[in-house]
């Protein structure tokens, strides 16, 4: 477990909206994820965790900072080139809106076996379309479904074959920017089990951006969260939910819900002033692998 | 809040819009000069014929034909910078004047079809909006679609057989009676069949555009809400669907100027009404040089104008787009909460 | 379904009473039956949250009772009663009436709610002239600042002439509610109104529609499909299922003691109940389709206690408690016992 994956050091990344303004969108964001962990990155609109994520992803060239997937900084673009086969194969994204981010005139075997198609890899398991059998069926769905359209599925099984092909590069690292967001409560669960299943039998690495953090707690190893721009907390989840040490993290974490009515009207959120929130500071070790934001960088 | 500078806004804008000119000119200057004809003819008519060599080459001299196009190009620029632009070959005057004379005709033509285009057009989409998927907007569909499916030329051609040719109750053509005194109940009724077409031609397209727009706009969520909170139908439609539908509508009716400007050039023609439209006809196939440009340049003007007003109310109209700018850093900075 | 539920033992007069309400809408593909035969009562002062997944109607019911539904939408049968009075029959000019003064509606994403052309003041101030044209225009104003004051604003003399792009999403969800509440109705009407926000936004707002149904006493009917929403502000719950109510109760006995399959299946499937590395709990199969609706119970194909008799007879509504009400064959006394897999507390 204590192979790095991915390191990400001092991520910037800005926005130019025009001549004079310039919006932080990702400011100074640094974390590892280890080789088969769940790293959930948390926060509210607008705090950049999406950003983080298309940066990892190349889709965004982030202003300055490093990002080293398997020793490789992405970000530099000889690198990149020199990489780009494995870059290309070995990370996948899954976006929240499965139905803007499938093509509605491929059918569901195309979808799965097109990232194949493109890179030109000789399918394991005979044809095209006998892989993309095979990787549906590993996402949960029958072979039924090979011959539909994204607009025959319901949101749920879109989520699957969006899955599906991700999975058929068998990647190493799966980011997931709000893969569950859209979806019903019954639907989520059945897709939450599905990510711990590839997780914990098959080892699957994930960067996991979420808003819900009921959702986060039950799924992620480590959590980062964030707020306008800034990761303030780092933590194992289990020691993040019990001791959060950031402001923004106390008031985040008392703003879940409980599907308890006694307990829910007893409780009250914990006030977050963004205007007060200090931006300067680094992150410090307060307890081991719990690193927290503070202002000098010193003790409290 | 950031504002920009409204001076370099519009010191922009005008820099392009010369710049447009300039090119337009150059290009207008190249290709008539480019296209085969005689531009002596329109000058001396027949006696071209029969002239001989030398005298043809002085004729071209004291007309300045004889020079490469880029020098003759440097030298209309030079005159019209001066606001020389030359004279007319088949009229002899300077062409400002030539001009001058028809300018009114079509901008009564034109100016009075783009009023009733525009208010007919609202009126008429306001109507089927309001009557949607009743047998009144159905009606008033299939006909529009029919009617701004007919050619221009086809249609005046029509209108002068049934009223002129056959009923004889108006003129076939022309802006006011030979010999009569123009009146305004003459000009009026030589304006009733080339306003017809101009505005027939044109009129459901935007009708259209209204209806279709309104009722894009009545399934959005605002509407059910202020229906909720207790307004009228009325009021929810011409309040606040129109009112959000405008600014599209206005920029369209900006970039709609030189299209139905051109529509009437077509009208003018067929009805050989004396305006911009038969005048540019005329000049350019006769190789009137001098006219051909100036009204190239007119129209390209117009075109260009209107675009870029089309574009300035965009920009203006809607306060998203009228500060885009805070929107942004409101948006990531959470202003208010 | 029979009016039985409608009734109940507390004593608060019954405002709205709607009873087997049936909606369906006309598609390409045919009738879908979008509320079949729905009954509830909304009590004087009370919240009552509708909870369901997208699809269930629940959406439909809130616009339906206000008549606000598309032209491709029919209502079949049913009655809607307002203090006793019949409104099922009337007409859009009397519903513009009631619409505002008597009930009023929050929708889900307070963005695209409000007009972006027109600035926030003279939205609410639209809706304070609509049942009230006669007020002087200083009276206008004052009630406007009052109302932005009430639902949260502050500083509302200097954010009356902002745009709504010029707020964040809870500045716009209480300008949205503000307008809600201008003409003072007797019933509020919110879909999904947290579903847009933030989390740290969503309790606040939550708080705020609890503290202005307090002051003003205005009932409340919640659509929601988040359960920590529910538990938050509802005083009573109903569960709606493929266009059915298929429980009703207290938030306590939902929440506690809950009777129905399907409510089992929802509070077991939230991560907050999960055993900590054990998978969570999934309802198998999928909601059915609305256009040709099953025969019987329409959950009977994905509940593993289904009875033979589901797959024939839609069961009646089962009285637990003067409160509590379950359609579900597993309520009558001649079926099996089975202890309910879920309630109590959650964990976190």
């Amino acid at each position: 477990m204590d192979e790095i994956l991915l390191d990400v050091r001092g991520l910037t990344h800005r926005f130019r909206l025009n001549r004079r303004a310039v919006v932080r969108a990702v400011d100074g964001v640094s974390f590892q994820i280890r080789r088969g962990e769940v790293f959930g990155l948390v926060g509210e609109s607008g705090s950049g965790k999406s950003t983080v994520a298309r940066c990892v992803m190349n889709v965004y060239r982030p202003t300055s900072g490093q990002i080293l997937y398997k020793g490789v900084n992405v970000c530099d673009p000889r690198q990149f080139r020199a990489n780009r086969a494995m870059l290309q194969t070995t990370r996948q994204i899954i976006f929240q809106d499965s139905t803007s981010s499938l093509n509605q005139r491929m059918s569901v075997a195309d979808i799965i076996a097109e990232p194949m198609a493109i890179h030109h890899i000789r399918p394991k398991r005979g044809t095209l379309r006998d892989e993309a059998r095979f990787q549906l069926k590993y996402v949960g769905m029958d072979a039924s479904y090979l011959d539909k359209y994204p607009s025959e599925l319901s949101g749920g099984m879109r989520q699957r074959v969006a899955i599906a092909r991700a999975l058929s590069m068998e990647p190493e690292l799966l980011v997931a920017d709000e893969p569950i967001a859209s979806l019903d409560v019954s639907i989520q669960a059945q897709i939450i089990n599905l990510f711990r299943h590839l997780q914990e039998e098959h080892g699957f690495t994930f960067l996991f951006i979420a808003h819900d953090l009921s959702v986060v707690r039950y799924l992620c190893d480590r959590v980062g969260v964030m707020v306008a721009g800034k990761l303030v907390e780092v933590a194992p989840t289990a020691e993040l939910f019990d001791n959060p040490l950031h402001p923004y993290t106390k008031a985040l974490l008392s703003a879940i819900p409980i599907p308890d009515p006694r307990r829910e009207r007893a409780r009250t959120p914990y006030a977050f002033d963004p205007a007060r929130f200090e931006r300067d500071g680094e992150l410090v070790e307060a307890a081991p692998g719990h690193l927290v934001l503070r202002k000098g960088g010193g003790a409290e | 809040m950031i504002r920009r500078n409204p001076w370099l806004y519009y010191g922009r804008k005008a820099l392009a819009f010369l710049l447009s000119v300039l090119v337009l000119s150059a290009a207008a200057f190249y290709i008539a000069r480019l296209a085969p004809g005689d531009p002596l003819v329109s000058y001396y008519g027949d006696r071209v014929e029969r002239m001989r060599p030398d005298e043809r080459a002085r004729a071209e001299e004291k007309l300045g034909l004889n020079a490469p196009i880029h020098v003759q190009y440097v030298r209309w620029l030079r005159g019209a910078l001066q606001g020389d632009f030359g004279i007319s070959y088949k009229y002899k005057t300077d062409v400002l004047e030539v001009i001058g004379g028809r300018v009114g005709n079509t901008l009564i033509l034109g100016g009075v079809g783009f009023v009733l285009i525009f208010g007919l057009s609202l009126g008429l989409g306001l109507f089927c909006a309001w009557n949607e998927g009743r047998w009144a907007d159905r009606i008033v569909c299939r006909l529009g679609t029919v009617t701004s499916c007919i050619p221009e030329f086809w249609l005046s051609l029509v209108l002068i057989l049934i009223f002129a040719v056959n009923l004889r109750w108006l003129p076939s053509g022309g802006a006011y009676s030979v010999g009569g005194t123009g009146g305004v109940g003459d000009r009026a009724l030589h304006l009733i069949l080339p306003m017809t077409v101009t505005v027939l031609g044109h009129l459901w397209y935007y009708a259209y555009m209204i209806r279709n727009k309104l009722l894009e706009e009545a399934r959005a969520e605002y509407v059910l809400l202020a229906k909720a909170k207790g307004l009228s139908r009325r009021r929810v439609l011409f309040k606040h669907c129109l009112r959000n539908v405008m600014p599209a509508y206005l920029s369209i009716m900006a970039i709609s100027v030189p299209h139905i400007l051109g529509g009437t050039y077509i009208v003018e023609t067929v009805f050989s009404y004396p305006g911009i439209g038969t005048l540019s006809y005329e000049s350019a196939r006769y190789q009137d040089y001098n006219l051909l440009m100036v009204l190239c340049i007119l129209s390209g003007v117009v075109v260009i104008l209107f675009n870029m007003i089309a574009q300035i109310i965009n920009e203006r109209i809607d306060p998203r787009m009228r500060d885009a700018e805070i929107v942004e850093t409101t948006e990531v900075t959470g202003v208010g909460e | 379904m029979n009016g039985r539920q409608t009734e109940g033992k507390n004593n608060s007069p019954a405002l709205l009473e709607v009873s087997n309400l049936s909606v369906s809408f006309d598609t390409p593909q045919g009738e879908l039956q979008a509320v079949r035969g729905v009954s509830f009562a909304l009590r004087e002062g009370e919240v009552l949250a509708l909870v369901g997944e997208s699809g269930c109607g629940k959406s439909v019911l809130c616009k339906a009772v206000m008549k606000l539904l598309n032209r491709n939408a029919r209502v079949k049968s049913g009655s809607v009663k307002v203090d006793g009075m019949d409104i099922t029959n009337y007409r859009e000019r009397d519903m513009e009436r009631l619409r505002g003064k008597l009930f009023s509606m929050v929708l889900q994403d307070p963005m695209t709610s409000l007009n972006p052309t027109i600035p926030v003041g003279e939205q609410i101030t639209e809706a304070v002239r609509v049942h009230e044209p006669k007020l002087s225009r200083a009276a206008v104003r004052a009630r406007v600042l009052e109302l932005m004051r009430l639902v949260g604003i502050e500083d509302p003399e200097s954010r009356y002439r902002l745009y709504p792009h010029n707020f964040s999403g809870g500045m716009r969800q209480r300008s949205v509610l503000a307008i809600a509440l201008a003409s003072r109705p007797r019933m509020l009407f919110a879909d999904e109104p947290t579903t847009a926000l933030d989390v740290t936004i969503q309790a606040q707002i939550l708080d705020l529609l609890r503290e202005v149904q307090r002051k003003l006493g205005t009932a409340t009917l919640l659509v929601s499909h988040d359960l920590g929403v529910v538990a938050r502000v509802a005083d009573r719950v109903a569960v709606m299922y493929a266009g059915r109510i298929v429980e009703t109760g207290t938030a306590e006995e939902i929440f506690y003691d809950p009777r129905h399959p399907y409510t089992w299946g929802l509070l077991r499937s939230l991560p907050a109940w999960a055993e900590p590395g054990q998978p969570l709990y999934t309802i198998p199969g999928m909601p059915p389709t609305l256009i040709d609706p099953p025969r019987g119970d329409a959950f009977a194909c994905r509940n593993k206690y289904a009875l033979a008799i589901d797959y024939e007879e839609a069961p009646p509504m089962f009285e637990i408690t003067p409160t509590h009400l379950a359609a579900t064959w597993l309520c009558d006394p001649r079926a099996p016992k089975i202890a309910p897999p879920v309630g109590g507390e959650a964990r976190g």
